[in-house]
């Protein structure tokens, strides 16, 4: 058996042990004092965490009776936490984190509460037509971004498309198109194509292609390439062999999440009125702004009808399909 | 061609004739399901295409295209950095004032940070109660309800509640992140709660623990790394959800951002949009090694 | 010393489990209880810890009677009965001496255990559990990374850690490919002969019980249909235990 082990016994190396602990400690370090100033308590954390720093590199060597000894690596745990609460308290001080109003001013909120869930049923003819723009616009959003995310997303894995240099030009252009937050983007789309249902829908169709291309390359590259080589094998050419051997494979799965990014699409749907591209974010925004809360109630019940029905519907058949 | 058939069909023994023509008629026909399904997919498609009608750009539609080109290809550098009169970058290098870049993107995602956080924490005694292998049926028939409630209500609308009580800043944004993200979480947490192996308690079991001690050493060591890793992932979604948060004044870039697209100063829109796309790209790669690492160790 | 007097189990459901068990097993054996699936080994090794009650007779062990205990005494009367499973039954996001050290958590007050606050004392014993079953070296790497013999291992260690004088072992290997297997059940022998504990495992492969096990026990549907020593048990006594199956042996 080994005797004593010079290297870290859980199998990672000491140096990048090193390098892990005192990076976290000057993270947190930076985060206590830049957020804080040189304040008694900015001292305290820092100490504190430059502490669980030598605490996360402190390795102890165990003895056994029958003269074996084992080296006891050290733990992070206790970096990590000090870390975290310097994190914390920075965040507190950028945001002017304060509990007082809350305990304050906290029954605000459960007096708008309780009027929300108090509908104003008279209101619902004008909630019908806004309501069945946004779901209008998720489903068309939902059908084309999906459509386009499919070749897309075969060109990104890197099982199928042996080209490194598309694999990751595609990957990276996926990426900064998630980046972009929806409202963003429909807010551009309505400055550029009017204000409307279109915009919205542009908006969607963006959210979608972004979402479902990265889910779908990720599980593109799990399947079971087989049959796909053994196509190749007698002469069928790359695209035969995709169509034959991994669609079978890739159809249940890519239908799944075409239908949870329309659940994913008809909240985010609802909200884009507010940047003007069509559904009913407006009336919400609208509502709010006359303090009209029963009202936003009623729009927030049809909403949330809508979304059970369509969640309902959708897990049900997403269900059926794996 | 009857006849072809004829003389394949003698060359088979009897019984094996009869077999395959059985096979052949029994197969499964599903091809009016396929249809059914084509048909409702057109039918949905040609109804949501009705309204959702291109009529063509906006009167400036083609200028705003352009600025957005313009901001982005040349994006507004003093924002970023601490520049000198020549435009040089000088110490201490990044703009730290508050209208700058980087203070704009450390308080959104100091808003995430906090959200999530107490989301998280929030989150937890509801998902034990929502979880039907823990309460009774209709206990967790309740707080699901209530669970979708908090989904379904967008975190725009949540905001804007939330500012009546705060007023519009920083920390309205902590308080609706906390809020809306319980949905979620709560999801997430509920099948990590009913993925629990359960032949560990057993075995702890057979060594004599008691109830707190089979929770302690069976349920929580396989949780906790699940929990953790739904807060970090819900942390990469309320970062990007923060910077829109903004849009109704409740703090982070969002704010800046959008009055910069209003007044059309496209080359400060290219430096946050700029700012805001290295931030989620850093932030994802966070979040996906952090994930990895709690999965495989 | 085990003892069995006219034990009986009924299933709520009706099914017999085990009828009219006598038997007597003496300290520091080792017994290999096979027969078909379904036949009762798991519920007649199950029932000398109490994971599952017997519903007639008397079930003694080391002077006391098991259905006697209840809450508390169970729980201390389990500490010195080890139990071994098929499928390891291990926490596998955590270390490998960290499900070694929950054995002993049943004797730790509670603030100890809730923060998982172990000894130095504690380690260095966990860490000689490990040692006795050769993977000392494994001590702080995850679970999910060693692989099935490795794993039945730490379950090993974790069992003998709580010091037990029996150890129960579920289908230990069924899960195992030969060499490991033949690994594995060398352990336990090992551990038997050194360390006088008696070991009594629920087996599937005929050959490994011949060749590891002192002593055998048949079951058939329920009964005892053969106990005696290794050594004599014949092709004729295996298709009696196996239903008038031919078993394989390969010579073994």
């Amino acid at each position: 058996m080994s005797k004593t082990k010079q290297k870290d016994a859980s199998g990672k190396s000491l140096t990048g042990r090193v390098i892990g602990a005192v990076v976290m400690a000057a993270a947190g370090v930076f985060c206590a004092l830049a957020a804080l100033g040189v304040t008694p308590g900015a001292i305290v954390l820092s100490a504190l965490t430059v502490c669980a720093a030598l605490h996360a590199l402190h390795t102890r060597t165990m003895k056994l009776k029958n003269g074996k000894s084992v080296v006891q690596p050290g733990s992070n745990g206790l970096l990590i936490g000090m870390l975290l609460v310097d994190i914390v308290a920075a965040s507190a001080v950028l945001t002017g984190f304060d509990f007082g109003i809350i305990m304050k001013r906290g029954n605000q909120f459960f007096v708008i509460l309780q009027q929300i869930f108090q509908p104003d049923f008279n209101y619902f003819p004008k909630v019908v037509d806004p309501l069945l723009d946004t779901i209008k616009m998720s489903i068309l959003g939902s059908v084309i971004g999906a459509t386009l995310a499919l070749p897309v997303s075969v060109i990104a894995s890197t099982n199928i498309n042996r080209s490194g240099v598309a694999v990751w030009a595609q990957r990276i252009l996926l990426m900064i198109i998630r980046t972009l937050p929806t409202l963003v983007i429909a807010k551009f789309a309505a400055l550029i194509f009017g204000l409307g249902t279109f915009a919205g829908t542009v908006a969607i169709v963006i959210f979608t292609f972004g979402v479902v291309s990265k889910m779908m390359y990720e599980s593109i590259e799990t399947i079971d390439m087989g049959a796909f080589e053994a196509m190749e094998s007698f002469g069928a050419n790359k695209f035969q062999s995709f169509w034959s051997a991994c669609m079978p494979q890739i159809l249940p799965t890519y239908l799944s999440y075409c239908l949870y990014a329309l659940e994913m699409n008809i909240r985010a749907a609802a909200i884009l009125g507010y940047v003007g591209a069509g559904g009913l974010g407006l009336l919400m925004d609208e509502r709010i702004g006359w303090r009209d809360y029963r009202g936003l109630g009623m729009v927030l019940l049809a909403l949330f009808v809508v979304v059970l029905i369509i969640e309902q519907t959708s897990q049900y058949l997403r269900k059926k399909l794996s | 061609m009857e006849k072809q058939t004829k003389v394949q069909n003698n060359a088979l023994p009897r019984d094996a004739k009869v077999d395959i023509l059985a096979t052949y008629l029994t197969r499964p026909r599903l091809w009016w399901l396929y249809t059914l399904i084509v048909l409702i997919i057109f039918a949905l498609i040609s109804w949501s295409g009705s309204t959702v009608q291109y009529k063509g750009l906006a009167n400036k539609g083609v200028e705003v295209a352009k600025g957005i080109w313009n901001g982005l290809v040349s994006p507004d550098r003093s924002l970023l950095f601490t520049l000198n009169e020549e435009g040089a970058i000088v110490s201490p290098f990044i703009n730290v004032t508050p209208e700058g870049v980087p203070y704009q993107l450390l308080q959104t995602v100091a808003i995430a940070v906090l959200g999530t956080l107490i989301g998280g924490v929030l989150a937890i005694p509801f998902s034990f109660l929502a979880c039907d292998k823990i309460v009774p049926k209709w206990v967790a028939l309740i707080f699901n309800v209530f669970i979708l409630l908090i989904r379904t209500i967008p975190s725009l609308v949540w905001a804007l509640v939330w500012i009546r009580v705060t007023g519009p800043n920083a920390f309205c944004g902590v308080v609706t992140q906390s809020v809306c993200s319980i949905g979620m979480i709560c999801k997430m947490y509920i099948t990590a709660i009913e993925d629990i192996d359960t032949r560990i308690l057993e075995s702890l079991d057979a060594t004599g623990c008691n109830g707190f001690q089979k929770i302690r050493y069976g349920m929580l060591p396989q949780i906790i790394p699940n929990f953790i890793s739904t807060v970090i992932y819900r942390f990469d979604i309320n970062v990007k959800d923060a910077t829109t948060l903004g849009i109704v004044g409740a703090g982070g870039i969002g704010a800046a951002l959008i009055q910069c697209i209003t007044s059309s100063r496209w080359s400060m829109v290219g430096s946050y949009l700029f700012g805001m796309i290295l931030l989620m790209i850093v932030i994802e790669l966070f979040s996906t090694y952090v994930r990895q690492k709690l999965a495989r160790g | 010393m085990i003892e069995f007097k006219h034990v009986d189990k009924v299933y709520p459901n009706g099914t017999k489990g085990l009828s009219d068990i006598n038997l007597s097993i003496d300290q520091g054996e080792f017994v290999a209880i096979i027969g078909l699936s379904g036949a009762g080994k798991s519920t007649l090794i199950r029932t000398i810890n109490r994971m599952i009650d017997v519903t007639g007779g008397q079930l003694v062990v080391d002077g006391t009677d098991v259905m006697s205990l209840s809450g508390k005494a169970m729980r201390r009367y389990r500490r010195k009965i080890g139990m071994i499973f098929q499928s390891y039954n291990l926490v596998t996001r955590t270390t490998a001496i960290r499900n070694v050290l929950t054995s002993m958590v049943p004797d730790m007050p509670f603030w100890k255990v809730l923060l998982g606050a172990f000894s130095a004392e504690q380690k260095l014993k966990a860490l000689e559990a490990l040692d006795k079953v050769g993977i000392l070296d494994k001590a702080y790497i995850r679970c999910d990374q060693l692989s099935g013999g490795q794993q039945q291992r730490v379950s090993l260690a974790r069992t003998l850690n709580q010091d037990p004088t029996i150890i129960l072992a579920d289908e230990p290997v069924a899960a195992l490919d030969p060499v490991t297997a033949h690994q594995v059940m060398a352990d336990f022998k090992r551990i038997n002969q050194e360390m006088n504990i008696t070991v009594l495992i629920n087996i599937h492969h005929v050959d490994l019980a011949l060749a590891y096990c002192s002593r055998v026990i048949g079951i058939r549907a329920g009964k005892i249909v053969y106990d005696g020593p290794t050594q004599d048990v014949t092709q004729e006594i295996l298709d009696e235990i196996y239903g008038g199956a031919t078993v394989p042996t390969a010579g073994t």
